[in-house]
């Protein structure tokens, strides 16, 4: 019996598990309801969920040896029966339970609180796994190839016919310049926007204009990407680089730095507006009261108490910034350069990982195992941020407690 | 020369500060205050007292305009501060509000230290010209709060980190600090424990020497305590306005009477 069958009729046991319960429950309590200790829908609820617990519980241990090649295709009929014969026994064994004094209750909160941590555990846990999975490979890459040249190596030429030089340095600086530029547009612009959204509009200014800057976050980035890559590009080039002698390229650092702090504008703001609204009331009336101007409360009073939640606002558009990869491939080329013009071509790190990925992989080869290192070097990265910003975050809030 | 002067001065302690007539607020349709008269004393305690939702507070908001930052409220009539109309088009609310300090419900020190939260005051309006100078407001304010035995050693500490009593006096402090000639406290003390109850109150007698003080407040106890005019609101309407002991030993409206008896409100 396949798999999918055996879930699909251990369901209707447990629907019909869950009439019996509830029926069962109605007739042990006989004319006083009151009697039970459970209300009747959670008798049925919990035979429902001892009929369905061990049904999935073996389909799930059956999927993983079946995976882990242990057993082979041919067996799966039989751990569908073997299911099937779990969720009759869990569906009977609950039955015999109910009676007035059984805890219905208790065991199905006991239940659904294990799925709840069940499901947490599923993102940490997937983490965990992609953490192991870049260190294993990343391990291998660092037997064929010196770490000392990988984060120290200045050049960026991988060849596959071997002798490559793949050293970290000029993808690092790329990322962290355009990441950089893309700040420097986002976070005044952004900062700004949200002063004016959350102190000076009125109501009607704010209800159109806030979610016109938050539809910005929902265009896909190669869409922004187009824009850098036919408009922007082309413009800083014609009119910028080229009169000031500055270079002739249309792919550049400054492209991908102004549309990429386009695309974050709406997160700084959007974020910052909910952190300056949380500023508490009593506390602008305090400043006014004083006889402060609107522009004296918000400078002196507003911000700095919400500084710190802006500060971890910042930081998370930065891990943004350093992960964003397809501005980066349309607006700023795929040339790995060390230098300062911000008229150059230039490419990050997320951007030579697809590329060292893409077309016919070799994964004994260091060219192509060099990705996950990249990937496991970014990582860090923005994990590092997004701890610092979780911190500052968590201190902003303790202020108000 | 000299005695003419003293009788100036005798003069001015019962002088007018605050003179409203027929003022009306309305917030969007409803209509909080209807026609209120009052004239307000200088160097003089005057309380209001009156059931929730009277329009005590309302009223208090109106005479340093921060009803202004609420964009439903509005206001007519006339309120003169020393013969000025408030809403005179001329007028501006932030130097109005400088004249007249305002103390509110819930202790809202600024998220800086002590003394950075004394000094937020003097510091907008430029009254210091040095370090020095601006010390010495700081600490006459925390002198004049009674709160400057308690923080003297610890001024850079912040100001959050006091208990509920002490952030009040030094909100207290912060509006004394500015040198308003008015101070309105709405409720002041309904956030504290008796023992910095009987603080303030007794820091509210001793600011009576310099300001005229306008207070809000839920307890007759502490009208009858602290104020030497009290003036009734009830559903908007100002009932009765007079002495303080007048008010509550023979007040000369039916629902004034009520009230203080405990019957309504």
């Amino acid at each position: 019996m396949p798999l999918s069958w055996a879930l699909l009729v251990s369901l209707a046991l447990a629907v019909a598990g869950y009439v019996i319960g509830r029926s069962r429950a109605f007739a042990s309590a006989g004319t006083d309801i009151r009697k039970l200790h459970s209300r009747p829908g959670y008798h049925g609820a919990s035979v429902a969920l001892t009929t369905l617990t061990p049904a999935i519980v073996v389909l799930m241990l059956a999927s993983v040896l079946r995976m882990a090649k242990v057993f082979p295709p041919e067996a799966t009929g039989f751990a569908g029966l073997l299911a099937l014969a779990a969720s009759v026994a869990g569906l009977g064994w609950g039955v015999t339970r109910i009676n007035t004094d059984f805890r219905a209750r208790n065991v199905v909160e006991k239940i659904v609180q294990g799925f709840l941590i069940f499901c947490s555990s599923i993102a940490i846990l997937t983490t965990a796994g992609i953490v192991l999975s870049l260190i294993f490979e990343t391990g291998h890459f660092f037997q064929k190839y010196s770490w000392t040249e990988f984060f120290f190596g200045l050049n960026w030429t991988p060849r596959f016919q071997g002798n490559s030089n793949l050293g970290i340095l000029p993808l690092l600086w790329g990322t962290l310049y355009i990441s950089f530029i893309a700040l420097v547009v986002a976070v005044p612009i952004g900062m700004f926007a949200a002063i004016y959204m959350s102190e000076y509009a009125s109501k009607r200014v704010r209800g159109i204009a806030k979610p016109a800057i938050e539809i910005l976050a929902g265009i896909p980035t190669i869409v922004y990407g187009l824009f850098a890559l036919i408009t922007v590009g082309p413009m800083l080039r014609d009119y910028f680089a080229q009169p000031l002698g500055l270079g002739s390229s249309g792919s550049s650092v400054l492209t991908a730095g102004l549309v990429m702090g386009i695309m974050l504008i709406p997160f700084v703001s959007s974020l910052s507006d909910d952190i300056i609204n949380a500023v508490p009331q009593s506390m602008r009336d305090g400043a006014l009261g004083l006889g402060s101007t609107p522009s004296e409360t918000i400078k002196q009073v507003v911000l700095p108490a919400a500084l710190p939640g802006v500060v971890g606002a910042v930081l998370l558009a930065a891990s943004r910034a350093i992960g964003e990869t397809m501005i980066v491939v349309l607006g700023a080329g795929a040339a790995a350069r060390l230098g300062l013009n911000p008229f150059e071509a230039m490419t990050t790190i997320t951007v030579k990982i697809v590329s060292q990925l893409t077309g016919d992989n070799d994964f004994a080869a260091p060219e192509t195992l060099v990705a996950f290192a990249l990937g496991l070097t970014l990582f860090v990265i923005t994990l590092g941020l997004n701890v610092v910003a979780l911190y500052i975050v968590r201190k902003y809030r303790e202020q108000y407690e | 020369m000299y005695d003419i002067n003293r009788a100036e001065r005798a003069v001015t302690q019962q002088d007018i500060k605050i003179s409203a007539s027929k003022v009306q607020v309305y917030y969007g349709d409803k209509h909080a205050i209807k026609d209120v008269d009052v004239e307000i004393l200088d160097k003089t305690v005057t309380a209001f007292i009156g059931p929730s939702g009277c329009g005590k507070s309302t009223f208090l908001r109106c005479i340093n305009r921060m009803n202004d930052t609420i964009p439903i409220a509005r206001i007519e009539g006339r309120i003169l501060l020393d013969g000025e109309d408030v809403y005179d088009r001329r007028v501006d609310p932030v130097q109005l509000r400088a004249k007249v300090g305002m103390v509110f419900q819930k202790p809202n020190p600024f998220p800086k230290s002590i003394y950075d939260n004394v000094a937020y005051g003097p510091r907008i309006h430029g009254l210091s010209r040095n370090k020095a100078e601006l010390d010495e407001i700081v600490e006459k304010s925390l002198r004049g709060a009674a709160l400057w035995n308690e923080v003297k050693d610890r001024l850079h500490e912040p100001g959050t980190g006091l208990s509920g009593g002490q952030q009040q006096r030094l909100c207290i402090a912060r509006a004394v600090a500015t040198a308003p000639e008015v101070l309105l406290m709405d409720e002041p003390c309904s956030a504290l424990d008796p023992i910095a109850t009987s603080q303030v109150e007794e820091l509210i007698d001793q600011l009576r020497e310099n300001f005229s003080v306008v207070i809000v407040t839920h307890s007759m106890q502490q009208a009858a305590r602290v104020s030497q005019k009290t003036a009734f609101f009830h559903l908007g309407n100002l009932v009765e306005y007079g002495s303080t002991d007048d008010i509550f030993t023979n007040p000369q409206d039916s629902r004034t009477e009520s009230y203080i008896s405990g019957r309504i409100g």
